[in-house]
């Protein structure tokens, strides 16, 4: 299946569909009429609840941390997901044949090597085991290898200079896919610092699709993707950005979250559910648990916007 | 095959009856009707023997022929918004009568239409809506423009997914499963705009057909309904001109003989130009923003001599998106059509058509405004196209006034070039190429009209529709896994040049019978078998116009539809008002629906992605309609249902399609004030659209993802959608040669946001608030001027 995702396409649809909506609403403004998304008040029945576990081993140095928690059963209900504690996280390293056993503490189970000793290493297989409620559930994933961001650039857009209307610094990452096999990356930004999530691309090679790009400069859309166009970077903000490296199967769940995440428009896509990778191994085991166990290798870069 | 052969027989049987039951003394008189004043061919007038049912209608091309007893016959040619005429003829032999229609000057003055061949009441097909532009310019308009989509959207029976979408459903199926034809020419994409205006230039459009069910044998090639686009011929007296200027769009139109009464020609075009009246305005990003859309249109015909008449027709139309030389985009349809009507005497009749269409994409992306430093060029294109070429000989052959045969052949042959993508960063060069596809689409069939009595009457037919996936090209094979999960390659073939890789075959039945229980009651029955071999793929609202056409293959099958229909039909006698009745039901086979996370763009193993699913469509549609005097208009109401059950999706259960709509209004009023002033009015109400909704939200990575753990698909509905529209025209003097009008439009008077999709998001200002978001394509009265011209 060598040309099985040709998310370029996509991608660059999903850019383009977002530009055209904005040239339709300049029409249609100039016609005297714009369109409007308004936040509304809907009543869905509460849903069934999942434990649903966030899962993301890096190799990055210090300590990895392990989510679980309870699905929230309305979407517009605020309140943060109730934590599971009463769990039993495994990692192992199966390159390596090491056992990393995470323990709970304030909201999430840990496991700290120590120092900056990181336990992701890239080319490692690595399974992580979760016992809950006397079911035992297990995922695995490798750590691929990811480039280096070589630089973020940025420039000042006044509001009539910017597609968006939206005055402010528009960052862009600089880097380059590696050569040779397809290379799965998803590229996340942040505000001024890592608990303010900005951004989220994904990319095949230096594009979005398998075969094509291989070794390219990352392009435009990505190149362009640590910037969210409604809302750029001000004066005194810190852009971060990241690129973490992602097996195919990781790479599908990242893309369908991402595009699940973005749907909308005149060409909104039906809802569909993001599918977990936690198998629930047990004999006769009758619990599901939702989200996905992941490991990337991670790159980062900052840039303060003077 | 032994079923086939006793059906085959007993149609013969029943047509030589008909051959032999009425070889008396009988003279045929036929010939065309046309309009007075610009010589257009006139569709559907009914021409009958003055105080008798006796009587037909003109076909497509304004041909009528008419068997009658030896002797002398009044005869009546009259049609709604023309003077009947009424003419003796004495029947000797076998003669041509030409007749020219006048036009009355207003709908003002009562007329009484006493020639009903064209009535519902009359005619043997159920499920037919006819439209002349007459009427479609006096329905309110979106932005002040006449629109042809818009306006089959207020009949029962069609509907969308939401304001400004791409395409329309007709009795609960598929965007993709219409068959629009602008002159018999197939149409891949109706729309600009993404949806907001119909491809058809009004100024060149006659009349539109659609039939919805009791499909004619004639017809194949989809399954839910045929969109029958008829050009005008261009005016053969004068030379003319006609135009309207817009807040969004120009027209200009010229039409005239080329050899007066017997050749003429037309050549209309259109052209947006927001993005040139934008331009000083844009800076920086926008500096080069290009967004227009045009469609040029030109027909000419030639009378070669009384028996022989040549039409050509050809259409192109294209939008065009651009952000100075990092995106730039293009689609649209390109369209030709030759026809040649040949009258072989005075009862067979032949038309012959040949056509081509194209509908193609293109998109080009470059990093050439963008780059800076020492940054390699990169560039990149995507392209895509879908053609046909296309012949269809049809015969008509009126073998008496009670009986006639509509026969023919028809051949399809199809190229496609589903994708194209690739780039180059500097000297590098890669490159997607999805491999081509070729089809062969033919069919033969017959219909036998037969009228026996006053009150009976039967059409009656087959189709045998012949599908070939030919070579060169390549099937794939996959394994079976479980529905719902991308399935898995294990082996391919590549074959030569038109090699049959998988061919399909099918008889379609088709019959519709009619009942008068006296002259202005009537009832009618239908049933239809159709067929659909090429498949929009969208997973999306409504098509976008990137999403590809698919011939069915090994691996995909074609559909199948069965249809039934009851209708009920009521002629007030004083000829002012029609009322008619429609059940109908539906069952349909391999509609394609798509596994999550489908990936349908630029993919070699796209039938890895597809799911055949099944649908069931049933409803009741009620009209009311008055055609004549100062207030025109009609009430439409249609109550169905629509579903589908996919194995893999909402747990292998029955679910409402997104294009569903419960009840469904429409109410279409026109007013004549005077000679030159006028009001019209519409109403729609039709129930929301059903979505699927989260109802709960996983925390994951610092992401809100909605979430719907019942996994039931479009379980919810949104909000109902309403909507008031009206317009006033107000004509000008009448100079010598210049008439022009103001059309002031409003729509959505009362402003309602609509929904037209509801979707799930972080609050954009506070991440930790999740919101459900309704957007509305539509949310505010929008107001339209347009000035018409004709000179």
């Amino acid at each position: 299946m060598k040309q099985r995702s040709m998310r370029q396409i996509t991608k660059t649809k999903d850019t383009l569909m977002k530009n055209i909506r904005f040239v339709i609403l300049i029409t249609l403004a100039a016609a005297g009429f714009t369109a409007c998304e308004d936040t509304i008040d809907l009543q869905v029945p509460n849903g069934k609840t999942y434990p649903v576990l966030d899962a993301w081993i890096t190799t990055e140095g210090g300590p990895q941390s392990i989510r679980l928690t309870q699905s929230v059963t309305s979407y517009t209900n605020n309140t943060p997901a109730p934590v599971l504690s009463d769990a039993t996280i495994t990692l192992q390293d199966l390159t390596d044949a090491k056992t990393y056993n995470f323990a709970f503490s304030n909201g999430a189970y840990t496991y700290d090597p120590g120092g900056d000793l990181s336990i992701g290493k890239v080319g490692h297989v690595y399974k992580l085991t979760v016992l809950y409620k006397g079911e035992t559930f297990e995922a695995t994933d490798t750590i691929k290898r990811v480039p280096e961001i070589d630089s973020i650039t940025y420039e000042f857009k006044k509001a009539d200079e910017a597609a968006s209307g939206e005055e402010g610094y528009y960052a862009y990452m600089n880097a380059k896919d590696i050569a040779g096999g397809n290379d799965y990356y998803w590229i996340r930004s942040y505000r001024n610092d890592r608990q303010h999530r900005n951004t989220d691309v994904y990319a095949i090679n230096g594009a979005f699709n398998d075969d094509v790009a291989d070794g390219w400069v990352f392009i435009q859309p990505i190149k362009e993707g640590i910037t969210d166009d409604d809302k750029p970077y001000q004066k005194g903000e810190k852009v971060i950005a990241r690129i973490a490296s992602l097996s195919h199967p990781s790479y599908y769940f990242i893309q369908q979250v991402i595009d699940q995440l973005n749907s909308g428009g005149l060409f909104a896509k039906v809802l569909e559910n993001v599918k977990p990778n936690m198998v629930n191994v047990t004999n006769g085991g009758q619990q599901k648990m939702l989200g996905w166990f992941g490991a990337s290798a991670v790159s980062f870069k900052e840039k303060d916007i003077q | 095959m032994r079923k086939h052969l006793i059906l085959l027989m007993s149609l013969a049987c029943f047509i030589l009856q008909g051959l032999t039951l009425h070889a008396q003394q009988r003279f045929t008189v036929s010939g065309y009707v046309k309009d007075q004043q610009n010589g257009e061919s006139l569709i559907g007038i009914s021409v009958s023997k003055a105080g008798t049912s006796l009587g037909t209608v003109t076909n497509e091309y304004g041909f009528f022929s008419l068997t009658l007893p030896a002797g002398e016959h009044e005869l009546q040619f009259s049609y709604i918004g023309y003077t009947p005429i009424k003419q003796t003829i004495t029947l000797n032999r076998n003669q041509q009568l030409n007749i020219k229609l006048e036009k009355s000057s207003s709908q003002l003055s009562e007329i009484v239409v006493n020639g009903k061949q064209e009535k519902a009441v009359n005619t043997l097909n159920t499920s037919i809506n006819r439209l002349d532009i007459a009427q479609m310019k006096k329905m309110p308009t979106f932005l002040g423009e006449v629109d042809v989509l818009r306006s089959i959207q207020t009949l029962p029976g069609v509907t969308t997914v939401g304001e400004g979408a791409n395409g329309f459903n007709v009795r609960g199926g598929a965007t993709d499963e219409n068959l629009i034809l602008l002159d018999e020419a197939p149409l891949y994409n109706s729309t600009h705009m993404l949806g907001f205006f119909s491809v058809f230039n009004p100024d060149a459009v006659k009349s539109l057909n659609l039939i919805k069910g009791g499909f004619p044998a004639e017809y194949g090639g989809r399954t839910s309904s045929v969109l029958d686009i008829r050009m005008k011929d261009g005016d053969n007296q004068r030379l003319g001109l006609t135009g309207g200027i817009g807040n969004i769009f120009s027209r200009l139109a010229v039409e005239g003989p080329i050899k007066k009464d017997e050749s003429s020609f037309i050549i209309a075009a259109r052209r947006s130009y927001v993005d040139v009246l934008f331009k000083p305005f844009l800076k920086g990003d926008m500096a080069d923003t290009k967004l227009y859309f045009y469609d040029v249109t030109a027909k000419g015909n030639f009378k070669l001599n009384k028996n022989n008449t040549l039409f050509v027709s050809g259409y192109l139309g294209r939008d065009v998106f651009g952000f100075g030389k990092d995106i730039n985009m293009s689609w649209g349809n390109t369209t030709g059509t030759v026809r040649w009507n040949h009258v072989f005497n005075d009862r067979l009749f032949l038309n012959m058509t040949t056509f081509y269409s194209k509908y193609d994409y293109s998109l080009k992306f470059s990093n050439e405004d963008k780059k800076t430093g020492n940054e390699p060029d990169q560039n990149s294109s995507w392209t895509s196209n879908i053609i046909n070429y296309g012949v269809k000989p049809s015969f008509t052959y009126y073998i008496s006034t009670s009986n006639s045969l509509h026969f023919g052949v028809q051949g399809i042959y199809y190229t496609f070039k589903p994708g194209k993508g690739g780039g180059t960063q500097d000297n590098q060069q890669s490159e997607v190429l999805l491999k081509d596809q070729h089809a062969l689409e033919a069919a033969v069939y017959l219909d036998h009209e037969y009228k026996p009595s006053k009150k009976f009457g039967i059409q009656y037919g087959v189709r045998f529709s012949a599908y070939q996936y030919l070579g060169k090209g390549t099937a794939y094979y996959y394994n079976d896994t479980t529905p719902g999960v991308r399935r898995r390659l294990i082996g391919s073939k590549d074959y030569g040049n038109n090699e049959l890789i998988k061919g399909y075959y099918y008889w379609e039945p088709r019959a519709s019978a009619k009942y008068n229980i006296n002259d202005n009651h009537a009832v009618k029955v239908a049933y239809a078998r159709t067929t659909q071999f090429m498949h929009q793929l969208s997973n999306t609202a409504s098509p976008t116009p990137l999403d590809i056409w698919t011939p069915s293959t090994n691996n995909i099958e074609p559909q199948v539809a069965d249809q039934y229909t009851l209708g009920y039909f009521y002629d007030a006698p004083s000829g002012l008002l029609e009322l008619s009745g429609e059940l109908f039901y539906k069952t349909m086979k391999h509609q394609v629906d798509y596994i999550d996370n489908a990936n349908l763009q630029l993919n070699q193993y796209i039938e890895a992605d597809l799911l055949p699913s099944k649908g069931r469509a049933y409803g009741l549609e009620l009209m009311a309609k008055k055609e004549v005097g100062a207030t025109t208009g009609w009430v439409s109401y249609t109550l169905s249902r629509t579903e589908r059950q996919t194995n893999g999706i909402s747990k292998n259960e029955w679910f409402l399609n997104r294009y569903d709509r419960t009840h469904n209004i429409n109410i279409v009023v026109s007013h004549e004030f005077n000679k030159r002033s006028s009001l019209s009015a519409n109403w729609v109400y039709a129930s929301g659209t059903p979505g699927t909704f989260a109802d709960s939200r996983l925390e994951y990575q610092d992401w809100d993802i909605p979430y719907n753990s019942s996994d039931e698909r479009n379980n919810y509905r949104l909000p109902a959608f309403h909507r008031l529209d009206l317009s006033f025209t107000r004509k000008g003097k009448q100079h010598k040669r210049w008439q022009g009008e103001w059309v002031f439009s409003l729509y959505n008077v009362y402003a309602r946001r609509n929904a037209y999709t509801i979707y799930f998001q972080q609050n954009a200002d506070d991440p930790s608030k999740k919101d459900a978001k309704r957007l509305s394509i539509i949310g505010s009265i929008l107001p339209g001027i347009t000035y018409n011209f004709k000179f």
